[in-house]
């Protein structure tokens, strides 16, 4: 933020730094969200490269990223860029007119907030005095502090190796792929998370591999009809994900042989962690295409056990793997326990696996409306996030077919659908309201990478939803904040985002909501590692209890509602 | 989903129409037609094209007729729609059986069609209304009322679902499908005794359809019986319990195309039809000689037929046409290693393996091979490798500690053993192999003839082979017991001879009999031709 006025100021005091209460603004009755990408700035088009030789990594991007990389207290944005993969480029395959050069670019927030608290939202694209140069096929990001210097560092996924890049905290990175060891040679990852899987402090790191996929063993796999499409991941199969254990200062080690016992892995797409059997060690879960999903379950020695199919999280209740892409976990139904959502095919509709507290799952995709719901969809960036501020936990999905769309032939990526928006009836049910909530629920596209936070600081969640082979979309939350909310950063001594922190919202009038501190989950992309906790109607200040990913509880008393506050570790009680 | 025509069949003008593949329809008595504009075809193989054109004719010939009774007409819509929904143009499909059906409401073929495109399309609530009219017109279709039943239960309806699977299985007292549905069903209503009924019953009556077993582990979950739980879980598969479809198996063959013919072949593999399976991968090779796939799998169908070198003929072909085809390259490993090629095999398994590198059969089949050519610390490598993603293969540990066995880490192979037998779900192959290790282990500080033969006895109360009787025999050497080994030796000489067993057999018995004659322990655990 080039211009910091008051709002978002962080005034450290008695371990909170309060802002001032923004005013909810005014917002249309039409519209619950509106695309503000290209008026802000965000002037990105995404290139697939795609020729008609339907090489299979252009289907896949691109992820994109909500993260704070100036620590200046707004979300900056970076996002994957790809580029042709034909060797023998074709000259008649037409690039979407565009200045930047194919590289992932990095857009920085200069958010300004009024006095009257309205706000002007701009992004100025700073790759090139940033010193990040992904040349790589990107396909996703991941966001965390490897460091622990305060500043949070970068790891793009590619086609091809991954690139680690170091913040140094004056605007620019460092390229430490090789000291960090982390390039997961020979590569073919999409999504990617950072956690602190054995306590120690240093953020380590899960790498989803997908597939065993080269130029040249490229194949295409035509329909009955013989028209030629992309091929699904079975045919080049799928590729061992790795562990990197951070040894501290950011040099990891590959530890994939010694602590990933017993796991058959699939072609992974979607990674989140968290702690799902309530132990206080986190867990985590993956993704695959057209393969059982995995529950790596922490055995708190630096180890894993693979429990996906035992906890009832791996494959449907019918007993099918699906073709599971984006993931996200949370507490949907305010239990205390993280429940999972995973965006998979059209036709299969989105898995909705509800955790009983131990890490054992049912299949609630039927029960709950939402895998009814989601059955025309595919679905890509997908994340549990409290639209309205109810304190009910509601669902986006980004979609975009993998089948090539008949009678579209003028279009060159005829592989669209239009997003899907349910909401959660606290009850157990969820409903689509995708058609209620604006024009940019309107538009179809191949919506892939999605981001979630809040972008432009007013209390309430927006979502940067990245398309494959078409332009960015920055959907600003516009009825959030007409209810009440609280906003948290969850720092450590040095400033580090806690990644995989809990925090549960105690309130007098209503149930406790536990959230977790994450920029992992979605598809692809890194959210904002902000917990906003929606609630409702009510004015009363919670009390919050934090557990520390090291097992350390902490307790504030009352936190003031419809402004950010930082909780700084080792500053309450 | 009604997008395509309207905008393509700008013209309706009948030249323009035939010309350009789109097809107005003259007026009818009932409700007006909608327009039929071709998909684009030209990215279709061109036998695909040629067919559905020609039926694109008929149908333009009889429209242009204007004397054409409706239910000739409503059926070339319909044969035209059939066409199309088999080349996944869903769109046209869809607006051919509209037309059809408003031709002739009666025929229960156009709805049944229609249920299944949308159905394709994740629209199951534009499915239910027209199987439920496909099941007033033919009441005893048991397709319809599966896929009824089915839509029901996506749609979180399990009660009315329940009758649906209850009528279809009135009619057909055998179908698994409306079995399955039942017992998923109940599930879903939380009748976790009802739904271990049905699916007992799925399997007990086709033990292949392993689809079963995920959701009777689920209902057995819910009643606290943990062992069958966990038992039903361990064999579950991801094999589909279908109806028999009729209707939609015609669908699946309409089209010439060689990716049709694959699937056919396909079909036909699964019913063991191993010549018919062949058949139509040579049909399909007819007209892409170049797929790789369709050779492969016709080696595949030439391999069950017993004709060896012509299926081998039939992966070197997909291996040429594609390097890194990885099932061909395993195939050939597998018929290289049965003639005891095994340098040969290694680099095959090895070409599968650069392919796809979690292709756990392969890694054992190259370990294996790697162990017999006594490159034994490559083996080594490749048995761990699996074991990193598979941590309780049995042939992956097995192999793991018979490498180490053969590089003389005998304590290491043994620890190896005992933490299998622990652990392993085949405990009594590691005890026989540790048994046989303790009896046998040139280091003094591994062997320990007394717990090799008290395993042994274990062994025995549980079933006789030969292996197990020559590892009886080395113990009984261990122990000092040379006589009784030579006997128990001998007797195992006559059951050899008797089943005919190979020479390689009759030659290791023979040399470890003299050896106990000369009263000799053995200190060989395994010969190479016993290494897994």
């Amino acid at each position: 933020m080039r211009v910091a006025l008051s709002f978002v100021m962080l005034l450290v005091a008695a371990g909170c730094a309060a802002d001032p209460v923004a005013p909810i603004p005014a917002a249309s009755e039409s519209a619950w969200f509106t695309d503000r990408a290209a008026a802000s700035g965000l002037h990105f088009v995404h290139v697939n490269g795609a020729s008609g030789r339907f090489f299979y990594p252009e289907i896949l991007p691109p992820g994109v990223a909500l993260f704070d990389y100036d620590n200046d207290g707004d979300l900056d944005v970076y996002v994957a860029q790809g580029h042709p993969l034909n060797p023998t480029p074709d000259p008649s395959a037409a690039l979407p007119a565009s200045t930047a050069p194919l590289t992932g670019r990095l857009y920085r927030n200069d958010l300004q907030v009024r006095a009257d608290g309205t706000r002007d939202l701009h992004f100025t694209d700073v790759t090139e005095q940033s010193g990040i140069d992904a040349r790589g096929y990107g396909l996703g990001v991941a966001t965390g502090d490897i460091d622990n210097d305060g500043w949070v560092d970068l790891y793009l996924t590619n086609f091809g190796p991954c690139q680690m890049y170091r913040n140094n905290g004056d605007g620019t990175f460092t390229d430490v792929t090789r000291q960090s060891g982390t390039a997961n040679q020979p590569g073919f990852a999409v999504s990617a998370a950072f956690v602190d899987y054995d306590r120690d402090g240093w953020l380590d790191l899960y790498v989803g591999n997908n597939v065993s996929y080269r130029l040249d063993n490229h194949t295409v796999c035509p329909n009955p009809a013989g028209v030629p499409d992309y091929c699904p991941p079975q045919i080049y199969g799928g590729r061992p994900d790795r562990l990197y254990r951070n040894q501290g200062q950011g040099r990891f080690l590959d530890v994939t042989a010694k602590a990933l016992v017993g796991g058959k892995f699939g072609p992974a797409l979607g990674v989140s962690t968290a702690d799902f059997d309530g132990d206080g060690w986190m867990d985590i879960y993956v993704a695959n295409d057209g393969e059982d999903n995995l529950l790596w379950l922490n055995q708190r020695d630096g180890t894993f056990a693979e429990t996906g199919l035992a906890a009832g999280v791996a494959i449907t209740a019918e007993g099918k793997p699906e073709a599971s892409m984006g993931v996200d976990a949370a507490d949907f139904d305010n239990d205390g326990d993280e429940d999972v959502v995973v965006a998979v095919l059209t036709g299969q509709g989105m898995n909705l696996f509800v955790n009983d507290g131990s890490a054992r799952f049912r299949d609630a995709s039927t029960a709950s409306g939402v895998g009814a719901q989601s059955l025309p969809y595919t679905g890509w960036g997908t994340a549990w996030f409290d639209y309205d501020n109810d304190g009910w936990l509601d669902i986006l999905s980004v979609n975009g077919t993998i089948i090539a769309q008949e009678g579209r032939t003028g279009q060159p990526f005829p592989y669209d659908q239009k997003k899907l928006l349910v909401r959660n009836l606290a009850n157990g049910r969820f409903e689509s309201v995708g058609s209620r909530a604006g024009a940019a629920f309107d538009l179809s596209e191949s919506g892939r990478g999605a981001a979630f936070g809040d972008i432009d600081n007013d209390g309430d969640v927006d979502v940067l939803v990245a398309n494959d082979r078409g332009p960015l979309r920055l959907l600003i939350n516009e009825i959030g904040n007409r209810q009440h909310w609280i906003g948290l950063r969850l720092i450590g001594e040095t400033g580090r985002d806690m990644l995989g922190a809990r925090v549960a919202v105690v309130r007098k009038d209503g149930p406790t909501l536990w959230r977790r501190v994450r920029s992992d989950g979605s598809y692809g992309s890194a959210n904002d590692p902000r917990v906003l906790v929606g609630l409702g109607m009510s004015t009363e200040s919670p009390r919050l209890q934090v557990r520390w990913p090291d097992g350390r509880h902490e307790e504030w008393p009352a936190v003031p509602i419809d402004r950010w506050t930082t909780l700084k570790r080792g500053s309450g009680r | 989903m009604t997008r395509p025509f309207q905008a393509l069949c700008v013209s309706v003008t009948l030249a323009a129409a035939v010309s350009g593949g789109c097809v107005a329809p003259p007026s009818q008595p009932t409700a007006a037609l909608a327009p039929i504009a071709l998909p684009d075809l030209t990215r279709m193989a061109e036998s695909v094209r040629t067919q559905i054109q020609a039926r694109h004719s008929a149908l333009t010939a009889l429209i242009v007729r204007r004397t054409t009774p409706p239910l000739d007409l409503s059926n070339a819509y319909g044969d035209l729609g059939k066409l199309l929904l088999a080349a996944q143009s869903a769109d046209v499909a869809e607006a051919c059986f509209l037309n059809a059906q408003t031709l002739n409401p009666s025929n229960y073929r156009w709805p049944y069609y229609l249920a299944q495109l949308y159905r394709t399309k994740g629209e199951p609530r534009k499915a239910q209304p027209l199987l439920e009219r496909t099941i007033q017109l033919h009441p005893e279709d048991v397709a319809a009322r599966v896929w009824l039943g089915d839509i029901h239960l996506q749609l979180g309806r399990p009660d009315a679902a329940e009758p649906q699977f209850s009528q279809a299985l009135s009619l057909q007292p055998n179908s698994l499908s409306a079995r399955f549905g039942l017992g998923r069903a109940a599930l879903a209503k939380n009748d976790y005794r009802g739904a271990v009924s049905y699916l007992e019953d799925v399997l007990a009556r086709d033990p292949k359809a392993a689809s079963a077993h995920y959701p009777l582990s689920l209902a057995y979950t819910a009643l606290g019986e943990t062992t069958k739980a966990a038992d039903h879980l361990r064999q579950r598969a991801n094999h589909e319990i279908l109806p028999a479809d009729p209707l939609m198996v015609e669908i699946e063959g309409l089209l010439e195309s060689p990716q049709t013919y694959e699937t056919q072949g396909i079909r036909a593999l699964e019913r063991e039809d191993w010549t018919g399976a062949a058949e139509q991968f040579r049909q399909g090779l007819a007209l892409a000689p170049d797929s790789a796939a369709l050779h492969h799998r016709l080696g595949s169908a030439l391999s069950m037929m017993g004709h060896t070198d012509a299926a081998r003929r039939q992966f070197e072909e997909a291996v040429r046409l594609s390097p890194d085809y990885f099932l061909s390259q395993y195939s050939l490993g597998v018929m290289l290693q049965a003639d005891g090629r095994h340098r040969d095999a290694i680099e095959r398994f090895a070409a599968a393996v650069r392919s796809r590198p979690i292709y756990t059969e392969a890694r054992l089949r190259m370990a294996s091979s790697l162990q017999r050519t006594r490159r034994t610390t490559e083996a080594l490598a490749e048995y761990q490798q699996v074991l990193s993603g598979s941590a309780e293969l049995t042939e992956a540990r097995l192999g793991y500690a018979m490498s180490l066995v053969q590089l003389g880490r005998y304590r290491e192979a043994r620890d190896q053993l005992i933490a299998a037998r622990q652990a392993g779900p085949d405990r009594s192959i590691f005890t026989h192999a540790l048994a046989r290790l303790l009896a046998t282990a040139p280091d003094d500080r591994v062997r320990d003839g007394q717990r090799a033969m008290t395993l042994v006895q274990e062994l025995l109360t549980k079933g006789r082979t030969v292996e197990l009787g020559e590892t009886m025999a080395m113990a009984l050497a261990e122990l000092g017991q040379f006589e009784r080994a030579a006997s128990v030796q001998r007797d195992l000489q006559a059951t050899a001879r008797k089943a005919g067993l190979a020479n390689t057999v009759a030659s290791r018995l023979r040399v470890n009999l003299q050896r106990y004659e000369r009263l000799e322990p053995c200190r060989t655990p395994w010969t190479l031709e016993e290494m897994p």
